[in-house]
């Protein structure tokens, strides 16, 4: 097998010996298969096979993404969030936790985070840190942060009014980290 | 001697839809056929019509089916109320709850669940139109949705049956032949290792029989891969 052919699951592409299976690649029995639908890569420098699948595919967060999640979540530093997509691409993320700190909620000083993010908003954010898991998002954007929040009482969706989130049942006022698009429905 | 049933099912070395013991009805793979699906293929089987769609890895509901080490995978067989001659009550029934069961089975030996912890992988098979050897149709189709979804795969799985008529063996029993011969024997194998990943008998057949009859159906299998090959490479065009 050479590099940029098209390969398909179970294609052997090289010994186990001679190369590392890298990603959309396994090993079996001493020898390298294809685990995917796509174009063979092979770095002879690094001596390393990966598939690049031509397929539509399982979407992983990188660094600068921006991410649709839901928040599960308020802790005293940081609140817990459900990365559900990529922003933009309809397919969901597998099994995906991130935290947004105390210090990435906004650009100004944050006293109390509960004042920011409440459990059950939607939120965009994005993805700065996928080293470990959780993974770290930041809302400090204009752009960036709830996009639909609910009432706390009445657990109905929260409506903005001259700046201000209000419920349309019982008529309290709500304070959240907003996005710019708040209630439009861009995800 | 039950109503409909043919006297004689080999007639002159040739089937009663013409075809030789060891020929397959011939068959037709499209994959990624559904926008909304994650992944997904139809197949035509002589008279079998199956689209399969796959979704996932996604979030798992109900919770308790989560799976810490691995990812669940849910497959669903269902026929359609207007696949079959006489209406097929629509609903899971005894024999489609246990035909998901298998095709699951099938299917968790080639799919690397273990990268996808705590997540569902759902496959649909839909039966359009049945005309005997619709398990066999399914996990095919099932598979290369399964692949046109970019989830990690050992190996494509094709899947064949062969069965007994008028004391012969032969491969890929069409419906007449399914209600009224002797015996049916549904294989599915991993083609580069050969090692079976489907095996049942319906019908008796003696050790020899059974030995001829897994071969024709393996035979029959390496057919069908290169079919789903074909399908795949069609799809995201290989040169």
């Amino acid at each position: 097998m050479e590099s940029d052919d098209f390969v398909l699951p179970g294609t052997e592409l090289g010994f186990a010996e001679e190369f590392m299976p890298g990603k959309g690649t396994y090993e079996d029995d001493g020898k390298v298969y294809s685990a995917m639908t796509g174009t063979l890569k092979i770095d002879m420098k690094e001596r390393k096979i990966i598939v690049e699948p031509r397929t539509n595919i399982i979407p992983e967060p990188k660094v600068g993404d921006i991410v649709i999640g839901k928040i599960l979540d308020v802790k005293q530093q940081f609140g817990v969030v459900r990365v559900i997509r990529l922003l933009g691409n309809p397919r969901e993320l597998p099994d995906t936790i991130g935290t947004i700190h105390i210090s990435r909620a906004k650009s100004s000083y944050v006293q109390d985070i509960s004042m920011e993010f409440s459990g059950g908003d939607i939120v965009k954010a994005k993805v700065v840190d996928i080293k470990r898991h959780p993974i770290s998002l930041g809302t400090v954007e204009k752009d960036l942060g709830i996009i639909k929040a609910y009432c706390s009482k009445c657990n109905i969706a929260l409506e903005l009014e001259n700046g201000k989130l209000k419920c349309p049942n019982c008529s309290s006022i709500e304070s959240r980290k907003c996005s710019s698009d708040y209630g439009n429905g861009n995800v | 001697m039950k109503v409909g049933e043919p006297e004689e099912f080999i007639i002159d070395g040739k089937r009663l839809d013409g075809r030789a013991p060891d020929e397959l009805r011939p068959i037709k793979i499209e994959a990624g056929v559904l926008e909304r699906a994650d992944g997904s293929c139809y197949l035509e089987w002589g008279g079998n019509k199956v689209l399969a769609a796959c979704y996932g890895p996604r979030e798992i509901h109900p919770k308790h089916e989560a799976r810490s080490d691995r990812a669940a995978l849910r497959t669903y067989y269902r026929m359609a109320p207007f696949s079959v001659n006489d209406r097929k009550r629509p609903g899971p029934d005894r024999r489609s709850v246990e035909l998901s069961k298998v095709i699951r089975n099938t299917l968790e030996s080639v799919v690397f669940l273990h990268l996808f912890p705590m997540t569902a992988i759902d496959v649909y098979i839909e039966i359009l139109q049945a005309q005997a050897g619709t398990r066999c149709a399914g996990i095919t189709a099932a598979s290369v949705a399964i692949a046109d979804a970019g989830i990690p795969m050992k190996e494509l799985i094709p899947s064949c049956a062969s069965g007994k008529i008028d004391g012969k063996v032969v491969v890929d029993l069409f419906d007449t032949e399914d209600n009224y011969g002797e015996a049916d024997v549904p294989v599915a194998i991993i083609p580069r290792t050969g090692e079976i990943a489907l095996l049942q008998m319906d019908g008796n057949l003696t050790q020899e029989e059974f030995e001829e009859a897994l071969n024709l159906a393996v035979k029959g299998c390496k057919d069908v891969y290169e079919k789903q090959k074909e399908a795949l490479m069609k799809r995201y065009g290989g040169e």
